[in-house]
């Protein structure tokens, strides 16, 4: 019969026997709410908690000035600190100005009700463009630009000059909330000398290693465990404010604690991604050849200096994208705002790459009167240059980008879209349509320092296998995919293999999920891990045999003389050589995916509505261990690259405060009504940077989608100025530009 | 206040404060976690469970106004010997879920219609995937695994009434 569950996490979430964070019971455990500023930018006079305190249900309410010794949040500059509650001065809206412990939620709520706070507000800067002025200094006596860098050499004023064509322009790559349908989650529970931790969290060890930093007490004496986590898309990687709140509580007072984000706090104080405000100057000769690219960064990095702060070098390193444009420089300057913080988000710094030089690709076109496909063909970088050397510092392992390109135009039917624009441009009554491209490179796997992970594979007596490593899923099938891999580098049985992971106790190190390194990393270090196996195998039996290694094969989960019949399965192995296990730290370099996406959409100029009719994307990861599985991931990505294209987006007011006050009626997440006939597509090119050849999936749809479905739009509207179409592109954005 | 859940065929009976949601007396007093939370507005329908046979967002929905009402949350989806619900099968097999907070509510969702109506046309299941959110699916294969559930369930039924 064929298994009932198609993965192994299945059964358990569809039967309601998943666990979450905020699933687990705990005896004695405490609530925590937190009081939230309610402005952006201000002097804290005040903060009284005695009411709060006298409420029914309420084990304790705290300020900063009642936890004297309070660590503040990690990774910061001494003369910038992030306090993890405000201790005068507020510097985002819902920064946590209290916390409030109850036995339930409930109560937890009622008493901070009643903590009273005054907030003399001051002027805030939301912008990076508009806190770089330093007119309003975050910091008195600092000024907000908290990092610059470049990648590449600045391009000298005659290669401007000399072009036949020169585009120029400006974007802004919006703020965007990652929004997992589960909001943060962590729960502290201490026991005589330990601290257990269960979050729902990307990167368990590092959470381990900076709570046991902030505490002052030895790693061994911290357990992070990760349990099923609903999604996390980068936004559950880093540890926050509110963490070493709820962990330093508990630990003072001897009690289970616990804080469950909740939407409305999640808007407000969850790290967002993007964030950028960008110009470019594209230049190119007569034929379309590029010669030269120039990029400058503004990002809006938050409110305090934090691991963050270079994030969006990933943006300048990625500029060159996937053309062999000769030249090209990259600036970036990282501004504090009166923002919760940015921090990676699904891309994380790559959609902010591809989306200004892709939409700068589909302009230039048009200045010279040039197929979009044509002019990309012209500049992708061919196959025989791999590896190839950008002008930005990367040195990309693989790729086919031709190929990715013409599949996307073949399966789109692209020249059947151009037949039916010129019709319907050639009828008056007919709605105009557009058809938008995007070639894009991602980078997978990690930058230096977390291109590593912790592996390992142990044989049972019993004839099954344990693995282990440092990753942790929130949705991407870990538990099935990796016990396959190693089950068929064993070759035994997948069902007799299972993974552990997200368990700090169980691997002497781990640097977790993000930046598409799992499948790339962890998978490569799995396979490596389990050959690594076969081979301790291979030489136990031929101690025991008395034989040459090389006169022993491995071959479907057993070892066995060359010559001869008898073969030693692995259960029989450990019972007569003893336990097998092997652990290892595996280290690779990054690799590069890339593909191309195609939208086709359908625009009402009168109304400013988008109707997207078709996309088609076509992605290459490399191997996939699953294909199916990364399909789901590339899928979901695509839809959250569309919400970046069409609704999501956080508007604020003159105050500074988000205008989030409805929650998710107000930032727009694409829900069924908004999807649109989707086509996946692969090209395989493997990296040679692993035996596995996987890289990371998942992340393309939010990097390729978006500048495929503005240009789209601005191809319908015919704009030559598309600085006027900034996403989200909102009837009220379209209809203007069309105006 | 006094009041005793029925939720999945048992008998809870609970002293709630009037304000409390149903959600949480489902989560917290009867220790029922399958049902999620996501938005707590009403919006993202991962709290979706059944109150009297009609589906609920049960963050909007108060404890006390359910004393005595047949509820059914995921826990009780399968069959009584523990055979998965055709949604259950269908979810899994098109591939409905990645990380899966959303799924019970999707899947309480469709189990309502279903009860309603087995018949469930292309339309219908279309205005019903549009009713919840997910992040990590882009909703296709949670279209395709109900329409296949009401497939199997209509086939199910089918095979039931001719073997009577
Ligand atoms: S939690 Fe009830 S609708 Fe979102
Ligand atoms: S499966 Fe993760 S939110 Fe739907």
């Amino acid at each position: 019969m064929v298994d009932r569950w198609l993965r192994r996490e299945d059964e358990r979430l569809l039967t309601g026997a998943g666990r979450f964070v905020a699933d687990l019971r705990v005896d004695g455990r405490l609530d925590a709410v937190f009081v939230r500023s309610e402005v952006a930018h201000g002097v804290l006079r005040e903060v009284d908690c005695s009411a709060a305190r006298e409420t029914p249900g309420v084990a304790g309410a705290w300020s900063a000035a009642d936890l004297p010794g309070l660590p503040p949040m990690p990774g910061g500059e001494p003369a910038r600190e992030w306090p993890a509650l405000v201790e005068d001065r507020v510097r985002y809206p819902g920064e946590a100005l209290a916390v409030v412990l109850g036995d339930d939620r409930y109560h937890a709520e009622d008493g901070a009700a009643r903590v009273r706070t005054r907030i003399d507000p001051l002027p805030a800067v939301v912008t990076a463009r508009d806190a770089a002025a330093d007119s309003v200094a975050l910091f008195d006596g600092l000024s907000n630009v908290a990092l610059r860098g470049e990648a590449g050499s600045p391009i000298a004023g005659e290669v401007w000059e000399r072009a036949a064509v020169v585009v120029e322009s400006r974007y802004r790559q919006q703020l965007l909330m990652p929004s997992p349908m589960e909001c943060r989650t962590i729960l502290c529970v201490p026991e005589g000398d330990r601290l257990t931790v269960w979050s729902g969290h990307q990167a368990p060890h590092r959470l381990r290693s900076e709570l046991a930093a902030l505490l002052d007490r030895p790693e061994e004496s911290v357990r992070v465990v990760v349990p099923d986590t609903g999604g996390a898309f980068g936004s559950k990687s880093a540890v926050f404010p509110e963490f070493i709140v709820v962990a330093w509580l508990a630990v003072r007072l001897g009690r289970p604690v616990r804080w469950v984000e909740d939407r409305r706090e999640s808007l407000l104080v969850a790290t967002r991604g993007r964030g950028q405000d960008q110009h470019v100057r594209l230049a190119a000769d007569a034929d379309g050849r590029l010669l030269a690219y120039e990029l400058t960064v503004e990002a809006d990095v938050g409110a305090y200096p934090h691991l963050g702060v270079a994030f969006p070098m990933q943006t300048a390193w990625m500029a060159t994208g996937p053309y062999t444009t000769p030249l090209v420089h990259a600036t970036v300057r990282s501004v504090l705002t009166n923002t919760m913080i940015t921090y990676p988000y699904r891309g994380a710094g790559r959609p902010e790459a591809t989306s200004p030089l892709e939409r700068t690709m589909d302009v230039l076109a048009r200045r010279l009167d040039l197929d979009p496909a044509e002019l990309r063909r012209r500049n992708l970088i061919p196959p025989e240059l791999f590896p190839y050397r950008t002008p930005t510092g990367r040195t990309y392992d693989s790729g086919d980008h031709p190929a990715a390109l013409d599949l996307a135009l073949r399966t789109l039917g692209y020249d059947g879209w151009r037949a039916e624009q010129a019709r319907r441009r050639a009828d008056p009554a007919a709605l105009p349509v557009g058809i938008g491209l995007s070639c894009y490179v991602e980078r997978s796997g990690g930058e230096r320092g977390s291109l590593h992970d912790y592996v390992g594979v142990e044989a049972g007596e019993d004839g099954t296998v344990v693995a282990r490593c440092g990753a942790a899923s929130s949705g991407q099938s870990h538990s099935t995919v990796f016990p396959a891999l190693v089950a068929e580098t064993l070759g035994v049985e997948p069902a007799r293999v299972r993974l552990i992971e997200g368990d700090t106790d169980e691997l002497p190190g781990g640097v977790g999920s993000f930046g598409s390194r799992s499948a790339q990393i962890d998978g490569a270090g799995l396979q490596h891990a389990a050959g690594l196996l076969i081979e301790e195998a291979r030489e136990r039996a031929a101690r025991m045999w008395d034989l040459p290694v090389e006169e022993t094969a491995w071959s479907e989960g057993a070892v066995h003389p060359v010559r001869g019949t008898a073969a030693m399965g692995l259960s029989e192995l450990v019972k007569r050589t003893g336990p097998l296990r092997i652990d290892e730290r595996y280290e690779a370099d990054m690799a590069f995916p890339f593909g191309t996406h195609a939208a086709v959409v359908e625009v009402d100029p009168d109304l400013g509505t988008v109707r997207v009719l078709r996309l088609v994307a076509v992605d290459d990861c490399g191997r996939a261990l699953d294909p199916a599985v990364v399909r789901g991931q590339a899928f979901g990505s695509i839809v959250q690259g569309l919400g970046q294209a069409l609704y999501e987006g956080v508007p604020f007011g003159d105050d500074g405060v988000p205008l989030l006050a409805n929650g998710l009626l107000d930032y727009l997440l694409p829900t069924y009504a908004e999807i649109p006939p989707i086509d996946l597509r692969e090209t395989r090119t493997p990296t040679p940077r692993t035996p596995l050849g996987a890289k990371g999936a998942g992340e393309s749809g939010c990097i390729g989608t978006p500048p495929a479905i503005v240009n789209a739009v601005a191809d319908a509207l015919r704009l030559d100025h598309p600085e006027r179409l900034q996403m989200p592109l909102t009837p009220d954005v379209v209809w203007r530009a069309a105006a | 206040m006094k009041i005793t859940l029925t939720v999945n065929d048992a008998a809870y009976p609970l002293d709630v404060e009037p304000r409390r949601v149903l959600a949480d007396a489902l989560r917290d007093d009867c220790g029922l976690t399958g049902t999620h939370l996501g938005c707590e507005q009403g919006v993202c329908g991962a709290c979706t469970v059944l109150v009297d046979g009609e589906a609920v967002r049960s963050c909007l929905m108060l404890a006390v106004q359910c004393d005595g009402v047949p509820i059914r949350t995921v826990e009780g989806l399968a069959g009584p010997g523990g055979e998965p619900h055709p949604l259950q099968r269908a979810f899994s097999a098109e591939r409905g879920l990645q990380c899966g907070f959303c799924t019970p509510g999707f899947l309480m969702l469709a189990a309502g219609a279903l009860d309603h109506d087995p018949r469930l046309g292309d339309e219908e299941v279309a205005d019903l995937v549009r009713s919840n959110l997910c992040r990590c699916t882009g909703y296709e294969p949670i279209r395709r695994a109900i329409t296949r559930a009401a497939r199997d369930h209509q086939n199910g039924q089918e095979g039931r009434h001719r073997s009577v």
